[in-house]
C-alpha cells in the first residue's frame, strides 16, 4: 500500500517511513508544497498524511485540490496546530481523520490501517489473523468459528495491535489511545494491563494462539 | 474625597470671606476720616463766614450783645460768648458724644466740634461750631450688612460658576476617565479618546493612549509569544516521541534500555501535555474560543464520570453523585468540556486510595469534592505552575485553565476544605 508523506520535518517523516516500512506500506515523502503537488499529480496512493504547514503553501489548499480532483486516496491531517478550527475546516474539506502532533507512531499506524481499510472495502471487510477473524461493522470476533464477547476497549486493543502488527507498542501509547488526553494525567496505567489480561485471557480460553507478547519494559508486540 | 473643583472653591470661598471680612475696618476708617475731614472744613467754614459777617455788620456794642444772644438761641450747633482775654486759646477740633437735644429720643449723638476764639471790636469772643457726625456703631453696622450682601453674591456666584465650569470644562476629563475605568487589557480594544481644544486634556488623551497601546502591545506579543513557542515546540517533541517508538522496535534492547525508553517516553508525556495546555491556556487568552451555545452539562459531567469510572474503581475511589437533570449553560463546548474533565481529574489524582469523590450539579453551581489530608494553601492555588507536587505531578495548569474558562464566563470558582474534603465549587 502506498502512502504520501507530506511533512517538511525530515526527521519526522523519516521516523513515520521507518515505522510503516516493512508491513506492507511503501512510503514516499513531500517536504514541501510544490513538491507535494506534483507527487500527487503523478502517483496514486492509498493515504496521504498532510502536514498543514508547509514551506511554500498551506496544506489545506492541497486537501482542496484532492478533493477538487474527486480522488480517491485517504487524507490525515497531522498537524502542529492543534486548533479546533483547523480541524473542523479540514474535516470539512473532506480529510478522513486529524492527529495533533506529537503523536505515538503507534496511534499513526492504527489510523492509517483503519482509514484504508474502510476505503478498500467500502466498510464491510472482515480482518482474518489465522483463526480469528474480526467482522468490523458487526463488531464481533469469532475465533475458530465460535463468537467470543469483547468489550469495545478490548476489540479496540485487538485493531490496534492488528493494525501494528511485528512492531513494540509502548503502555504509554496504549494508555494514551485508550483514555486520550487524560491518559498522562493518571498516576498509573494499571488499567492497560486489566484490559490486557481480559483480552488475552478471552482469546487463550476461545483457543487462540498467543499472539500477543509482552515485552518486558517497554510494552507489547502483537506477532504474526 | 473631595471632588478636585471644590477643593479651589473652599480656598476661594475664604479668601473672599477674609478679604471682605478686613475691608470693614478698613472703609469705616476711610469713611470716618472723610466724615471727619470733611465736617471740620465745614466747621470751618461756619465760623469764618460767622467772624466775617459780624465784622462786617458794624453794630454798636448793645446791639451786638443782643444779636449774639438772639444768634446762640436761634442757631443750632454754634455757640458764641464773649470771653475774658486770659481764656483765649489757639483754636481746637474736637469730638464729642452727647445727647441731642433736638432728638425726641434723646439718643446719644456724636458730634464734631470746633472751637475758635476771635476778637469782635476789641473784644474777645469764642465760637463754638458743632456738626452731627454718624455713630461709628452705625456706620460699622452699615458696612457690614453691605460687604456681607457682596460676600452671599459672591458666594453664590462661586457656586454656581464652579458648577458650571465643572460640567462644562472638566467634560473632556471625566469622559477620558470613563473610558479608562471601562478599559480591560484582555479585550485587546483600543480607546478612542474625543478630541478636546484644551491643552492639558489633550495632553492627557495623548499620554494615556501611548500607555495604553504600548500596554497592549507588550500584551499582544506576551500572548503571541506562549502560544507561538507552544507551536514551535510540538514538532521538535514529535520528532522526539517518534525516535523512542522507533528505538523501542530495536531487537537488541536489554531490559534496562527498555526501561529508559518508557520513562523517557512518559516524560515527554508530560512535556507534551504541558505544551498542550500553556497552548490552550493562550488560546482561551487570545479568545479563540469565542463562539457560544447552549451546552447540556448534565450530560458533559455524566459522560466525564463515565469515561473515568474505571480510573475510579481502579484507585478503588468511592463516587457518589447528584446531579440534576438537563442543566443548561451557555458557553464554548471544548472549554466546558475541558474545564469539568479537569476538575474531575484533578479530584481522581488527589484522592488517596479507597477515598471518595463527590459530584453535585444544580441550576446554581457545579461542585466537586474528594477525600484529602489537610487543606491545600489557597493562596495562588488557580495560578500556573502554583501546585505542582512531587508525588502525583500533573501539568500545573489544570486549576489556571478552570479558572480561566471561569473568568471568561463571568463563573466564581473557589476552593474550601470541609470534613476532611477539598471542596471545588463553581457558581454560574
Amino acid at each position: 500500500m502506498k502512502v504520501l508523506i507530506i511533512e517538511d520535518e525530515p526527521e519526522l517523516a523519516a521516523s513515520i517511513t521507518d515505522y510503516l516500512s516493512g508491513e506492507s506500506y511503501l512510503c514516499e515523502t513531500a517536504a514541501s508544497f510544490r513538491q507535494a503537488l506534483e507527487k500527487i499529480n503523478a502517483f496514486e496512493y492509498d493515504c496521504i498524511l498532510l502536514d498543514l504547514m508547509l514551506p511554500g503553501g498551506n496544506g489545506l489548499d492541497i486537501l482542496q485540490e484532492i478533493k477538487h480532483r474527486k480522488r480517491e486516496e485517504g487524507v490525515i491531517i497531522i498537524s502542529a496546530k492543534d486548533a479546533v478550527e483547523d480541524k473542523i475546516k479540514g474535516l470539512q474539506i473532506g480529510a478522513d481523520d486529524y492527529i495533533s502532533k506529537p503523536f505515538h507512531l503507534a496511534e499513526l499506524a492504527a489510523r492509517i490501517y483503519s482509514l484504508i481499510r474502510r476505503k478498500q472495502f467500502n466498510n464491510t471487510n472482515v480482518l482474518r489473523q489465522e483463526e480469528i477473524e474480526v467482522n468490523l461493522l458487526a463488531k464481533t470476533v469469532h475465533v475458530h468459528g465460535k463468537v467470543v464477547n469483547f468489550t469495545r476497549k478490548e476489540l479496540d486493543l485487538l485493531l490496534y495491535f492488528m493494525a501494528n502488527r511485528n512492531r513494540v507498542v509502548s503502555k504509554t501509547a496504549l494508555a494514551e489511545h485508550l483514555s486520550g488526553d487524560i491518559a498522562d494525567m493518571l498516576d498509573s496505567h494499571d488499567f492497560v494491563y486489566a484490559h490486557i489480561k481480559n483480552l488475552k485471557k478471552k482469546l487463550a480460553e476461545a483457543g487462540a494462539t498467543n499472539y500477543l507478547k509482552t515485552i518486558y519494559g517497554s510494552g507489547y508486540k502483537w506477532e504474526s | 474625597m473631595t471632588r478636585l473643583l471644590n477643593k479651589p472653591l473652599r480656598a476661594f470661598i475664604l479668601y473672599s470671606l477674609v478679604v471682605l471680612a478686613t475691608s470693614i475696618p478698613a472703609y469705616y476708617l476711610i469713611i470716618d476720616y472723610i466724615w471727619r475731614l470733611q465736617l471740620d472744613e465745614h466747621n470751618q467754614l461756619v465760623s469764618k463766614k460767622t467772624q466775617n459777617e459780624l465784622s462786617t455788620l458794624s453794630l454798636n456794642d448793645t446791639l451786638l450783645k443782643q444779636s449774639i444772644e438772639l444768634w446762640d438761641r436761634i442757631q443750632p450747633g454754634t455757640v458764641l460768648e464773649p470771653v475774658s482775654q486770659a481764656e483765649m486759646r489757639p483754636d481746637s477740633i474736637y469730638t464729642v458724644l452727647r445727647p441731642n437735644k433736638y432728638d425726641p429720643d434723646g439718643y446719644i449723638n456724636r458730634f464734631r466740634g470746633l472751637s475758635t476764639y476771635f476778637i469782635l471790636h476789641g473784644k474777645p469772643y469764642r465760637l463754638i461750631v458743632e456738626t452731627n457726625v454718624e455713630e461709628s456703631d452705625e456706620t460699622i453696622a452699615a458696612i457690614t450688612v453691605v460687604t456681607v450682601f457682596f460676600f452671599l453674591l459672591l458666594l453664590g456666584g462661586f457656586i454656581i460658576l464652579n458648577k458650571r465650569i465643572s460640567v462644562r470644562l472638566w467634560k473632556p476629563f471625566y469622559r477620558t476617565l470613563e473610558k479608562v475605568q471601562h478599559f480591560n487589557l484582555s479585550r485587546q480594544q483600543n480607546i478612542q479618546f474625543e478630541d478636546t481644544s484644551i491643552k492639558e486634556f489633550k495632553e492627557l488623551n495623548d499620554a494615556l493612549q501611548h500607555l495604553i497601546e504600548a500596554d497592549m502591545t507588550a500584551y499582544r506579543l506576551q500572548k503571541e509569544f506562549t502560544e507561538n513557542a507552544s507551536h514551535e515546540l510540538q514538532t521538535p517533541l514529535a520528532i522526539i516521541r517518534s525516535k523512542l517508538d522507533l528505538l523501542l522496535q530495536s531487537s537488541t534492547l536489554t531490559n534496562e534500555q527498555s526501561d529508559i525508553i518508557e520513562q523517557a517516553t512518559r516524560a515527554l508525556s508530560r512535556v507534551s501535555r504541558i505544551n498542550r495546555n500553556l497552548l490552550l491556556l493562550a488560546r482561551i487568552e487570545n479568545n479563540q474560543f469565542a463562539d457560544r451555545q447552549q451546552i447540556d452539562l448534565s450530560g458533559i459531567v455524566n459522560e466525564n464520570l463515565l469515561m473515568l469510572d474505571e480510573h475510579l474503581s481502579n484507585k478503588g475511589i468511592e463516587r457518589e453523585k447528584d446531579i440534576d437533570d438537563a442543566i443548561q449553560i451557555t458557553g464554548n463546548r471544548t472549554l466546558v468540556e475541558t474545564m469539568v474533565s479537569n476538575l474531575l481529574l484533578n479530584a481522581i489524582r488527589h484522592s488517596p486510595a479507597g477515598g471518595k469523590i463527590k459530584v453535585q450539579l444544580s441550576a446554581r453551581q457545579l461542585r466537586i469534592s474528594n477525600s484529602g489530608n489537610g487543606p491545600l494553601k489557597e493562596d495562588g492555588l488557580f495560578q500556573r505552575f502554583s501546585n505542582i507536587s512531587h508525588e502525583s505531578p500533573g501539568s500545573g495548569l489544570g486549576l489556571a485553565i478552570v479558572k480561566q474558562v471561569c473568568n471568561r464566563y463571568g463563573w466564581e470558582v473557589s476552593y474550601s476544605y470541609s470534613q476532611d474534603f477539598h471542596v471545588f465549587t463553581i457558581r454560574f
